[in-house]
């Protein structure tokens, strides 16, 4: 057999994209739902230490943090618009009641994002003790998701994580890093006259000798600076969304 | 035929004197790190913690055992000309089962592993094991190839995940190793070992003591 002929060549290419690209279509496939329930449970992890039930690394198994998510965390569906939260909603009639929303007015921006899914951790007393908010927003070249617990004051932030982005390892990337996240504890969402300033990620370093730094702003990831806009921008724009939650809560 | 086919070799058996060196050498005589320096790029990102090391160390092991297999079964059909692309199709593919299978059982490893068991596409062991060795030997004997370099890449790994690890963190997979009375005592985790530089100079400190022993010289 000529193996050199130009026809051999082409047939052998072809028949190992079709059989390897086969193979790999199988394998994806059958492994979706396990997947699926894999990055759910990492998505329910990421808000338990947002809200300070868990920490990053928690070592125990996935039955016992699965149990303490059902016990400590209440999942709501948020109407952003209004502020309401609406009663017996899971997260996928929040996705179709979105997919609704956009179609039945498609000019109207907001609405693909209407309806959002948020979670409640309440203390001994009853409590609320951490509200946990979904941020996500674009990067620099991905969609950046992560959560943003809030204390009970509704002002200062209890906890952050990123938990789903495809930025650049090391440098964007790092934005998933706990020692990272763990500064944004304890700084406010609310300036001068309880106005909504968010959480900045300031170019450089903090310089705890200024207030504003201090009470609103967090180091800079190095390297990074399209990913700590994109950061910026997104939780700023997030947080505004949740203001007519955040002020029905607060009733 | 390939120009890289060589004669099959004399008569095999499944675990004779001629299989045994070629899952024994990568090993240690021809170690694909200390001896054959490959594979440094991921050996420097992925042994900040041992668990990483071993998962990577594993993955590499499978992918070019797997890949070694596949191409040394189709090697007398694999037009010379685009061997190196066939080459690279197939350990793509490899890669990518390993990684969705990391994605569906270990969640978490996967997401710190992150972009490095897809680069294991790039890893030169693989490629080099395919080129060199698959391409003109039997399926068994590379299988084994495959396997010994792929441990051969294991242990060199483990070893510094291992070093990086209680040094780094005080800790040995995820578990506290270094006692909170030496904390006390004033002892500090040396950041170094978390960083990439503290795995360059261990990975250099091991080539030498592998090749004094060895007793191998550039020349």
């Amino acid at each position: 057999m000529n193996t050199s002929s130009n026809g051999y060549v082409m047939g052998f290419a072809i028949g190992v994209c079709v059989i390897i690209s086969a193979a790999l279509a199988v394998t994806a496939n059958s492994l979706k739902p396990i997947q699926d329930e894999a990055a759910e449970f990492d998505r329910q992890k990421n808000v338990m230490v947002a809200a300070g039930l868990v920490e990053t690394g928690d070592t125990r198994s996935a039955d016992v943090l699965k149990k303490l998510y059902v016990d400590r965390v209440q999942e709501a569906v948020v109407n952003t618009k209004s502020g309401e939260v609406l009663t017996g909603k899971s997260a996928k009639d929040a996705a179709q009641m979105n997919k609704d929303a956009a179609a039945a007015d498609p000019s109207d921006k907001g609405a693909a994002n209407r309806f959002r899914v948020v979670a409640t951790t309440k203390g001994a007393d009853g409590k609320i003790e951490a509200v946990v908010l979904p941020i996500s927003g674009k990067g620099l070249w991905s969609t950046i998701y992560g959560y943003l617990a809030l204390e009970g004051d509704l002002e200062k932030v209890r906890g952050v994580t990123f938990y789903k982005h495809g930025e650049t390892p090391g440098l964007g990337g790092e934005c998933e890093n706990p020692v990272w996240c763990a500064q944004w504890k304890g700084k406010s969402i609310r300036g001068e006259g309880k106005k909504l300033v968010g959480i900045e990620v300031k170019k450089g370093k903090v310089d705890p000798t200024i207030p504003y730094d201090k009470a609103h702003r967090v180091d800079g990831l190095s390297g990074s600076t399209i990913t700590c806009n994109g950061i910026n921008r997104f939780v700023l724009a997030d947080l505004t969304a949740f203001e007519g939650y955040l002020a029905t809560l607060k009733n | 035929m390939t120009a890289t086919a060589t004669p099959a070799l004399k008569k095999s058996s499944l675990f004779g004197k001629e299989e045994l060196k070629v899952i024994k050498d990568p090993l240690w005589d021809s170690n694909p790190i200390a001896f054959q320096i490959l594979g440094i790029c991921s050996s420097l990102a992925v042994t900040t913690r041992l668990d990483k090391a071993l998962v990577m160390g594993i993955g590499v092991t499978l992918v070019t055992a797997l890949s070694n297999v596949m191409i040394s079964c189709i090697r007398n059909f694999i037009p010379n000309k685009i061997r190196i692309i066939v080459q690279l199709v197939i350990v793509s593919g490899v890669v990518i089962v390993f990684d969705q299978f990391l994605r569906a059982y270990m969640f978490d490893l996967s997401k710190q592993l992150s972009v490095f068991v897809g680069l294991i596409i790039t890893n030169c062991i693989v490629m080099g094991r395919l080129e060199a060795y698959a391409m003109g030997n039997p399926p068994w004997r590379s299988f084994l190839d495959g396997i010994g370099n792929g441990l051969g890449y294991l242990w060199i790994l483990a070893v510094v995940g291992s070093i990086r690890e209680i040094f780094g963190s005080g800790k040995l997979l995820g578990m506290q190793v270094v006692p909170q009375s030496m904390y006390d005592a004033g002892y500090v985790n040396n950041g170094l070992m978390v960083l990439a530089p503290g795995a360059f100079l261990l990975l250099g400190v091991i080539v030498w003591i592998q090749r004094s022993i060895s007793g191998y010289s550039e020349k």
